[in-house]
């Protein structure tokens, strides 16, 4: 709501008051907004306010043209945008019949789990500065930055890669890539003992957060949290393995799970999730010298292009948990409805509300980010 | 554990007058079920198959059939494999039933779609403005909506040139527009009429 239509209302006299949080807030995810009802620093009720970043992305998709709703795509969750794009192209593959040759698929994993890890880096320094920690924001935006690099190398775009289209990436790595990227994981891996030292042995934010903000998991699989926030409850779900796509099935990682399901926990199933993203991208690396061939299935003349007639629901796992696209062609140049399912969709509403109520004010900052909630994927 | 997961589901079904059940794919089904038998397949997935998580509502706007189509997905952890069960209401007066008491994600999506289709959900918990809170038009999903009419009827074009590209142009450089080239003027807009 734009401040000059907020009317206050006058309440009969109670110690409960009324406090805005957000949508300028240094405690607030992206431009959303809670308005939470309290009693001293006790949270009585809370009610989310989304609709700031609403740009009607649904609606704009059904009028373009499918190749040209790649670029619409990525922007619907800034900080991990690959799952977007591969999850849009794996609809349209899926309605079409088109096969993806093998090495665009390996390739497709590099860019999926490079964009995880800078996803969590930017999210540990957005956790850490609720506990009013600053520096491990100003170390995982650094960090990041590297892996934005190579992004950059590889599609010109350093946010909005725009790499991946139906059937395939627009083009083969450059040469030497495999082995920057191999640098790169070989820096990331020797830093996380230094962010071990700096945020997770660190008993400021340990004790700062453990047990807030505790969902169990009868309550998570009741509310739909999915990904790393239903892995911190001891459920070992994992889109990647247990619906695979891709070529997931093929490599080796772990799917690391906590028990307590505190803010704390949340923080330690990312942490591990750092490592096994490594280990992925190790054995991409390790294993696309051999796999030759194209990089994408030929398609028809992208500004022509009439998908055949289809459904399909397609989900991968992003950083923040089960990301899904409902796409319905009736055959003809554009889509006739995408429907877009992003994780926050139910972290950053029901759960939030539900979590934050009852809790202390200072948590609530903490909470919202301890579940890594996407405020664009909210709104879309 | 794959190529029988379709059967228990269309055992279960056999029960319900009207539901027909279809495999897609390797962890895909579909379910084409009534307005009427929906809460029942619903409750049989989730009671009698452990399908726990309802992974989204969508709505599809059919104008040309005067339907909206509802499509509910549910996963199942054990079996790992997700159904969707698609329903057709008639668009007028677009009204169904809410299953807020057998899924609680629920609430989210039928708002969204109350919001953004105009259909209403009955039982629905909260089915208040969530996103347009300012918005006073038809929901705007509806494929009778056009969008890109509303914004060209709604807002003006307008003329940029400060004076310092004026300046410019004054001297011969810049990108001069007149205004008959103006963007607004050349572009014809569908389905939209001055």
């Amino acid at each position: 709501m734009r401040p000059e239509n907020y009317q206050a209302q006058s309440h009969p006299p109670s110690h409960e008051y009324e406090l805005n949080f957000g949508p300028n807030h240094p405690g607030i995810e992206g431009n959303y907004a809670l308005q939470v009802r309290l009693h001293g620093d006790t949270v009585v009720s809370a009610h989310a306010d989304g609709g700031y970043l609403h740009r009607g992305f649904e609606k704009l998709m059904e009028g373009r043209l499918w190749i040209q709703n790649i670029a619409l795509v990525p922007r619907i969750c800034v900080p991990d945008p690959v799952p977007m794009e591969v999850c849009y192209s794996l609809a349209i593959e899926d309605i079409s019949g088109l096969q993806v040759p093998e090495r665009a698929k390996w390739l497709r994993v590099l860019q999926l789990e490079l964009s995880r890890i800078a996803a969590h880096l930017f999210y540990f320094g957005g956790h850490a500065a609720t506990t009013g920690m600053y520096s491990p924001s100003f170390w995982g935006v650094a960090d990041r930055d590297l892996i934005l690099d190579r992004f950059e190398e590889l599609s010109g775009g350093r946010v909005y890669h725009i790499f991946n289209i139906p059937g395939g990436v627009r083009r083969d790595i450059p040469e030497g890539f495999l082995g920057r990227v191999s640098a790169l994981l070989d820096y990331l891996e020797a830093r996380l003992p230094e962010y071990d030292d700096l945020l997770f042995r660190n008993q400021v934010f340990v004790r700062r957060s453990k047990g807030v903000g505790v969902i169990d998991q009868q309550q998570a699989l009741a509310w739909g949290v999915t990904g790393p926030n239903l892995r911190a409850t001891g459920l070992g779900f994992d889109v990647r393995r247990d619906d695979p796509y891709l070529i997931y099935n093929q490599l080796d990682f772990e799917i690391p799970t906590e028990d307590s399901g505190c803010c704390w926990a949340r923080t330690l199933v990312r942490r591990s999730e750092l490592q096994q993203s490594i280990r992925i991208c190790r054995q991409v690396i390790a294993a696309l010298p051999d796999i030759g061939g194209p990089v994408r299935a030929p398609i028809p003349n992208p500004l022509a292009w009439n998908v055949p007639v289809g459904e399909s629901y397609t989900r991968v796992e992003s950083s923040k948990g089960e990301l899904a696209y409902y796409v319905l062609s009736t055959g003809g140049e554009k889509p006739y409805r995408v429907h877009v399912r992003g994780p926050s969709a139910m972290h950053a509403v029901q759960v939030l509300e539900k979590m934050v109520t009852g809790g202390r004010l200072e948590d609530v900052a903490q909470i919202m980010f301890s579940l890594d909630a996407c405020p664009p994927e909210v709104d879309r | 554990m794959n190529g029988e997961v379709g059967r228990p589901i269309s055992r279960l079904l056999a029960d319900v007058d009207g539901a027909r059940c279809e495999r897609k794919g390797d962890r895909r089904v579909r379910i084409d079920a009534t307005p009427e038998n929906l809460p029942a397949v619903l409750e049989l997935l989730k009671g009698r198959a452990g399908y726990l998580h309802l992974s989204a509502i969508t709505c599809i706007d059919w104008m040309d059939d005067g339907e909206f189509e509802l499509i509910y997905h549910l996963w199942s952890y054990e079996d790992r494999n997700l159904v969707s069960a698609h329903i057709r209401i008639p668009r007028e007066p677009g009204v169904y039933l809410s299953v807020y008491d057998l899924f609680e994600p629920a609430g989210f999506f039928e708002r969204d779609i109350h919001e953004m289709y105009g259909v209403f959900f009955e039982g629905s918990p909260d089915q208040e403005k969530f996103i347009l809170t300012e918005w006073n038009g038809p929901p705007p999903m509806r494929k009778d909506f056009d969008a890109e009419g509303w914004v060209q009827g709604t807002f003006q074009w307008e003329d940029y040139r400060p004076e310092w590209l004026q300046e410019i142009e004054e001297k011969g450089g810049g990108i001069a527009i007149k205004p008959e080239q103006a963007r607004a003027n050349t572009r014809k807009i569908r389905g939209w009429k001055q």
